[in-house]
């Protein structure tokens, strides 16, 4: 009996994998052609219904026999990749913690995808939805399973492309897209701290695996405390805590069930989970704790001032949730993780319910609310200020979206001018010169030659005549063009952010 | 500003809004949602020409796609003929005269509308040829040689013609975003959307502005003053500008208009483009603005509206315009600045040129950007243009020579008849092709597709005239609603009762009411909203029923305070929150999981739950007044007198003909739809009392025909009901085909044994009505049998998830006015509104009828061109896909969290529907016709001006004629040959798409 528990745990990484086989079958289909039509739709949504209610029952087995026999614990599955000071595995965390929450999100994943079937029937999108969700469930059951930083990082990642391409589910909207892009953006500042904590834990630890957190004893209280804030700020963004809660508030463009599961019940609480997980380490920096419990407070109070004023249901019910997820930052930061676990886990069951109810709202709320306390309710400053929920989204949107964009564009802009034309294409040659029309380049190799057949020739021609100089006066002008055009560039103020953050790097 | 200046702009103003009244959507809070003509506002106008002139302002189709009418070509719903027959129809003139050789006119016109408009790019046609796709590439060459000799224009529509358009047909920032590629229109509503859902909200938000009490002007005033989004949005200025204006937005909006526009004339076009850019937000508010009463008290004027939204066009089109020419400019001066600079000006405007080969495109709409970021110098621009300018002329080449390949494609043509044409030819060819436009095309359509299911309901019914089904001495007359959904329950019944008569009458019965329920807090109408109640009837408790009628109210009460606890306090209480969520948790969970996998049953349970702890309570009517008060639709009466009641009962009697052999059992049939988790919940509902349930409509109208004081009032206008007649009352759920009927244990024990039989032959008649219904409905099971369709529509009316709970109004296309002898026994697919009416009863002016057509004809219009115009153009006139959907400020739905308010219908009530004018076919003379619309102004309006046909049949020859309002009275004539079938389910069985009528033989023969 016990040897069937143990081999049964060794599956466990079906859970993730199910979800994420019916997606290549459905993205197979797509692009096969086969999903056109009325008829196409049973198979892609039972396809990923089986995969999610597999997980499920998975996942209620090991629990039950966990409850019988114990939790399984960190299982090691298979080597992925390392050296010789660490390595990268194929590990599963089987505690309770991963248990409770792994099979609550499998049940609610497995209720969403069946929701989905009827209420995205039909939809153009039908397909593409079920790709992305059933993308999102492999990924936060990677994020929720996985026994080692790098397979949760793999899994946060799937979450947050999921999410992008859901908040575009309607991509000829702008707002849709921009948002989508606003989110995912801004999400990326959350991955930028996973990845440097991850460094750091290989560096200091030996190991991504969640166990070897226990050893954070060994290392100095320095090194802990940059590790953590790591992660910490990974956790603040996915859970959408001050200073990055604006992007949850515009990622409501997604069809209900989406918005439901992502914002209302499980995404929100990934960053919930990771500060769980990493409570070994926590408790080493209390002056971390505490910046847990200010931001969470800062969060909360956030969330509840701009709930007060929010007109439609889905934005209303976004900054409820919010608000309890600061909550259970607080929790943590106190200390108090079992609490944050039980309100983590009854939350979620409640909200996921209310976001999937939201079209109700007409029938099942008779009243306004009641108005807040008067001192407030005639401020008419803290009412714009929550109106326009403290201007985060814009802020975000100037110091991080914008950059990124110019950025880009810029890269772009590299790509046209130099890159493209340094390699040149075929057909799109050009004489060089009118006397030689034969003589078509394009590109820097073909310039290099045709140069070189120039330079011959001029050397040729230099013997037999004496030609007119100041090729080089020409060529201190081109650079002197270019020059400026770089100095005009280093003057922008991201390439000023790209050169202080770069020195940062080096000072660390 | 002088006195005698400010009265009449103040005037005009004044009487500009009251014109928006005619543009916007007129759609009130969702929760009273009600159907009428999208376009009501333009009712006034024939038909095409209204779709003409919304085109022109909104910019919406008006017809359906010719894809999609060709695709019904294809399938044999459109013939050749119909669009020959069309072309008469919609009264093209020439159509006989010669254009070239052999080809008339309308060889022409019937070739160009199966040729569709549609042409090829450069590079698509030459990557048909590249893959071999052109398969008449001789044909093609050949017309593109033809089309070498005509002169090409130049440039894109002339500059000049936009600008001078701009207040008639399109606003500064529909210029600016032709030529930027920006849309200032996305950053407007996003500063307003907020603003606005606060200022109407109606119950969501906590808490308000805290100067709303002023109006919008203010409110808006007093918090863009405190906001930082000016500084971060780099508008540096505009805070300061807000701060310094005028305390009055007349003020504000005066100074205003001259910067946008300097010609007053051109003032009211504008506000009335600038209204329809979010024609959803202008029109609540507008809606709100016109009915204060049903508000929350808080002002609501549409000219602060109107001022906000002109404030913020200048502010943000004269900073795109600083953007775009990189200096202060007012936005008046951009038509000069752009007329110095064509260059700029061609490449700007061809980057939206979709013909265009790719690389010219990328090349234009990357110089665009250059310039949005940098500087572009003019030399740059100017090389691009001399490149596009070749590329344009040769779009406008191959266009044409596309359309003439298509043209020779349809008439048969080959190259060599191509060459014989001559440049001359080849000119006349493509201009008559082109002569219509494409709403005429939309039209000739149109036309021919609602001929081709016309000559199909005519047919069946002169193929019906000859049976004249209808039972001697019925054991029953049911009376339901005239909704086309009844038709198939009708059918359904009178198939397996062939004993059963049937009749329809507008659903709430010729009872217009007040209605206050047991469990309701205040009343509502239930009547057509045109009409207003002057009688309040309540829901009593019945005697001796009291105490328990308080123990159910109380427990009530606390039910609906904890549900309104759970779901208000776990999104805003900062401690109750946690706490109930925790505690809602897993019950919530559970309820889930149960209402995905067996919706029907859990909701059920909860239904058996719900009555066992609140109890059920027997109940009265409150129907007889006490006393003779004045009765107003302010002061309601409660309850009729004896006179009004017999009035009323005797009054609809004779409206559906029901004034001789009253069975034993009449059974009054309302109507009403439950589906779950649906904001647009009541546009299923009973359209004839205002989107509520008929029920009570029902149950009222049998109470009063059962009192013996009614009885023998009735006796006393000639209408003998005896005692062997009991009227029955029942309310149909449409929606899981469930019948709840009203008031069983009154009657008498004489007619148990009839009523037994009945109340299983209408059970087994709903069954086979859901199995019917299965059909168009692709989720539902294929063939079910009547008993699976029960449980499936059962599942599906309790399933949260479900986006199409039923099909609502989604196939209606025909009403016939006469007797069920007229339809009974034919098929009718759910299509028409069937509403009774005995010729034979009526006086020789047709009163009756008159009055019939009077309260049947707008509710019919309104239902058929709401569901036609939400189909035809599903993102403008109707409000697009539900799974966005986010409501707001429980008044209306957003797509997301910040879009433009959503009016109209749903795609998903709309998908299967197929868009074409109600035909009316009523059983009364011509003669009779004719004079009741001389008499009547409303009938005029939608008859004369073509937004319903109307048509007749002779009561006793069966000859039809079809009203024409250019030609008059045309008369029918058509072969009367029909598919006959035992019953409807051979009939449909296995199909999913609409059907023809046929002749079913099983039904009361």
């Amino acid at each position: 009996m016990m040897a069937f528990a143990r081999s049964l745990a060794d599956w466990i990484w079906l859970v993730p994998v199910m979800p994420l086989f019916a997606v290549v079958v459905t993205g197979a289909r797509v692009l096969l052609g086969r999903a056109h039509g009325d008829a196409a739709e049973p198979l892609t949504a039972r396809l990923t219904s089986l995969a999610a209610f597999g997980g499920l029952a998975l996942m209620l087995a090991i629990d039950a026999l966990a409850l019988v026999h114990g939790a399984p614990g960190h299982r090691r599955l298979g080597h992925w990749f390392g050296n010789g000071n660490w390595e990268a595995t194929f590990s599963f965390m089987l505690d309770p913690l991963s248990l409770t929450l792994g099979t609550l999100t499998a049940l609610i994943g497995w209720l969403v995808v069946r929701f989905s079937a009827n209420y995205l029937h039909r939809e153009a999108g039908f397909h593409r939805f079920f790709i992305a969700l059933g993308f999102f469930l492999s990924g936060i059951q990677f994020v929720l399973l996985a026994g080692n930083g790098l397979l949760a990082f793999v899994g946060w990642e799937m979450c947050g492309i999921s999410s992008f391409l859901l908040i575009g589910y309607a991509w000829h909207r702008p707002v849709a897209t921009g948002n989508a892009l606003f989110a995912f953006v801004t999400n990326r500042a959350g991955d930028a701290g996973f990845l440097l904590a991850l460094g750091l834990a290989a560096a200091w630890l030996g190991g991504f695996e969640w166990t070897a957190l226990s050893r954070a004893k060994e290392i100095s209280v320095v090194n802990d405390r940059l590790l953590v804030i790591g992660f910490v700020i990974a956790a603040l963004a996915k859970s959408a805590q001050l200073p990055f809660t604006a992007w949850i508030t515009r990622a409501l463009e997604g069809p209900t069930p989406s918005s439901a599961i992502f914002y209302g019940a499980v995404m929100v609480h990934a960053g919930v989970y990771l500060l769980l997980r990493l409570e070994p380490l926590l408790v080493q920096v209390p002056d971390v704790m505490f910046g847990l419990v200010v931001a969470g407070l800062l969060t909360a109070a956030y969330a509840w001032l701009c709930g007060l004023v929010q007109t439609d249901v889905k934005s209303a019910l976004i900054f409820g949730v919010v608000f309890q997820v600061a909550l259970m930052f607080v929790a943590i930061g106190l200390g108090w993780t079992t609490l944050a676990l039980v309100h983590l886990c009854l939350h979620a069951g409640w909200r996921i319910w209310q976001f999937l109810l939201a079209p109700s709202w007409l029938s099942i709320t008779r009243e306004r609310p009641p108005p807040p306390p008067a001192w407030l309710r005639n401020n008419q400053l803290l009412y714009t200020v929550a109106l326009q929920r403290f201007w985060l989204d814009k802020l975000a949107q100037t110091l991080l979206v914008e950059p990124t964009q110019s950025f880009s564009r810029d890269v772009r802009g590299l790509e046209e001018h130099f890159i493209d034309r340094a390699i040149g294409q075929p057909g799109r040659g050009q004489a060089l010169h009118h006397d030689r029309p034969l003589v078509r380049v394009d590109g820097l190799p073909g310039r290099l030659l045709a140069s070189l057949s120039d330079s011959l020739q001029h050397i040729e021609y230099r013997l037999l005549l004496r030609g007119k100089g100041g090729t080089a006066e020409k060529l201190l002008q081109r650079a002197g063009a270019y020059l400026r055009t770089l100095e005009g560039l280093l003057e922008q103020p991201r390439y000023l952010m790209m050169a202080v953050m770069a020195t940062f790097v080096v000072i660390l | 500003m002088s006195g005698q200046r400010d009265l009449p702009i103040r005037e005009r103003l004044a009487s500009w809004v009251d014109h928006l009244a005619h543009v916007l959507p007129a759609q009130a809070p969702i929760r009273d949602f009600v159907h009428h003509n999208t376009l009501h506002g333009f009712q006034h106008l024939p038909f095409d020409e209204a779709l003409a002139a919304a085109h022109r302002l909104t910019g919406a189709h008006t017809y359906w796609p010719e894809g999609r009418f060709r695709a019904c070509f294809d399938h044999g719903r459109v013939t050749r003929a119909d669009l020959s027959a069309a072309l008469d129809d919609a009264g093209v003139a020439d159509l006989e005269s010669t254009i070239v050789r052999g080809l008339t006119r309308r060889d022409v016109l019937l070739a160009a509308l199966l040729a569709g408009e549609e042409v090829a790019g450069e590079q698509r046609i030459a990557w048909l040829r590249r893959e071999g796709r052109l398969d008449d590439d001789r044909l093609f060459r050949h017309c593109e040689s033809a089309v070498a000799s005509l002169p090409v224009a130049d440039e894109p529509g002339a500059w000049e013609g936009l600008c001078a358009e701009v207040g008639e047909t399109r606003t500064w920032r529909a210029v600016l975003a032709e030529v930027s590629g920006e849309d200032v229109l996305e950053r407007i509503r996003s500063i307003l959307q907020r603003h606005l859902a606060a200022h109407l909200d109606l119950g969501v938000a906590a808490w308000r502005n805290p100067a709303r009490e002023k109006g919008f002007f203010a409110a808006w005033r007093a918090s863009a003053g405190f906001d930082l989004a000016w500084e971060l949005d780099e508008l540096p200025n505009v805070r300061d500008e807000i701060l310094h204006l005028p305390d009055d937005p007349l003020d504000v909006l005066l100074d205003e208009l001259p910067r946008l526009l300097p010609d007053e004339t051109r003032w009211h076009g504008y506000l009335e483009r600038l209204s329809l850019e979010l024609p959803g937000w202008s029109g609540m508010f507008l809606w709100r603005d016109r009915n204060p009463a049903h508000g929350d008290g808080t002002p609501v004027a549409m000219l602060d509206y109107l001022t906000v939204r002109v404030l913020l066009e200048r502010l943000l089109t004269e900073d795109l315009v600083r953007r775009l020419v990189g200096w202060p400019m007012g936005v008046a001066e951009l038509p000069a600045h752009f007329m110095a600079r064509p260059d700029e000006l061609l490449v700007r405007r061809a980057a939206r040129e979709v013909h265009l080969p790719e690389d010219l495109l990328g090349q234009a709409a990357s110089l665009v950007e250059q310039a949005r970021v940098g500087h572009v110098d003019d030399s740059a621009w100017q090389a691009l243009a001399e490149r596009l300018r070749p590329a344009l002329r040769r779009v406008q080449a191959n266009g044409a020579a596309w359309r003439l390949l298509a043209l020779a494609r349809q008439l048969g043509l080959t190259p060599d008849d191509v060459d014989a044409l001559g440049a001359q030819g080849v000119d006349d060819l493509l201009a008559c092709s082109a002569s219509l436009n494409s709403l005429q095309r939309g039209q000739v359509w149109l036309l021919a597709y609602e001929g081709h299911y016309r000559e199909q309901l005519f047919s069946a019914l002169a193929a019906n005239h000859p049976r004249r089904l209808s039972p001697a001495g019925p054991s029953a007359q049911v009376v339901m609603c005239m909704d086309d959904r009844e038709e198939g329950t009708r059918r359904h019944l009178e198939e397996v009762a062939p004993d059963v008569e049937t009749f329809g009458a507008a659903g709430f019965f010729g009872v217009p009411m007040y209605w206050q329920g047991l469990d309701d807090a205040g009343r509502t109408a239930l009547c057509p909203v045109v009409v207003q109640p002057q009688h309040l009837i309540r829901e009593l408790p019945a005697h001796g029923a009291e105490g328990l009628a308080g123990r159910h109210a109380a427990r009530r009460a606390l039910r609906l305070r904890w549900r309104e606890r759970f779901y208000q306090a776990t999104r805003r209480r900062a401690l109750g929150g946690p706490l109930l969520a925790a505690a809602g948790s897993l019950p919530a969970l559970a309820a889930l999981t149960a209402a995905t996998l067996v919706p029907g049953w859990f909701a059920e349970t909860r239904q058996r739950w719900r009555e066992r702890f609140e109890g059920r309570v027997p109940t009265r009517l409150a129907l007889t007044a006490e006393r003779a008060d004045p009765a107003t639709p302010e002061q309601p009466r409660s309850g009729w007198s004896d006179e009004e009641q017999v009035d009323r009962v005797a009054a609809f009697l004779r409206m559906i003909g029901l004034t001789r052999d009253v069975a034993p059992l009449v059974v009054i049939f309302g109507h009403g739809s439950s589906s779950q988790n649906n904001p647009h919940l009541s546009a299923y509902d009973c359209g004839a009392c205002s989107g509520r349930h008929g029920g009570p409509n029902a149950r009222v109208f049998a109470a009063l025909a059962n009192r013996p004081e009614v009885r023998a009032g009735l006796a006393r206008h000639g209408l003998q009901v005896g005692d062997g007649s009991w009227f029955v009352a029942a309310e149909h759920n449409t929606c899981d085909d469930t019948v709840a009927w009203y008031d069983l244990e009154a009657v008498p024990t004489r007619f148990q044994a009839g009523l037994d039989r009945l109340l299983a032959q209408v059970g087994e008649a709903c069954r086979a009505h859901a199995a019917e219904r299965c059909r168009r409905l692709a989720s539902a099971p294929p063939r079910p049998t009547p008993w699976q369709a029960r449980r499936h529509m059962l599942g599906r009316a309790n399933d949260i998830s479900q986006a199409r709970p039923e099909l609502g109004h989604a196939t209606n296309a025909a009403a016939f006015i006469g007797r069920r002898q007229m339809s009974r026994g034919l098929f009718l697919d759910r299509r028409v509104f069937l509403i009774s009416y005995d010729p034979a009863g009526d006086d020789a002016q047709g009163r009756i009828v008159e009055s019939i057509l009077l309260a049947a004809g707008p509710v019919g219009a309104g239902i058929a061109l709401e569901y036609y115009f939400s189909s035809v153009d599903n993102e403008r006139f109707g409000c697009g896909s539900k799974v966005t959907h986010n409501l707001t400020g429980l008044f209306g739905v957003m797509e997301g969290a910040d879009s433009d308010l959503r009016t109209g219908l749903p795609w998903q009530m709309v998908e299967i529907h197929e868009p074409m004018r109600l035909l009316v076919v009523v059983e009364q003379s011509t003669a009779v016709l004719t004079a009741i619309l001389r008499r009547q102004p409303p009938l005029q309006e939608l008859i004369d001006n073509a937004w319903i046909t109307l048509a007749a049949k002779e009561p006793d020859s069966g000859a039809m004629a079809r009203y024409c309002p250019r030609r008059g009275w045309l008369p029918w004539s058509g072969s009367a040959v029909l598919p006959q079938v035992a019953r409807s389910a051979d009939w449909f069985a296995g199909e999913s798409e609409a059907l023809a009528p046929a002749v079913i033989l099983g039904g009361g023969e």
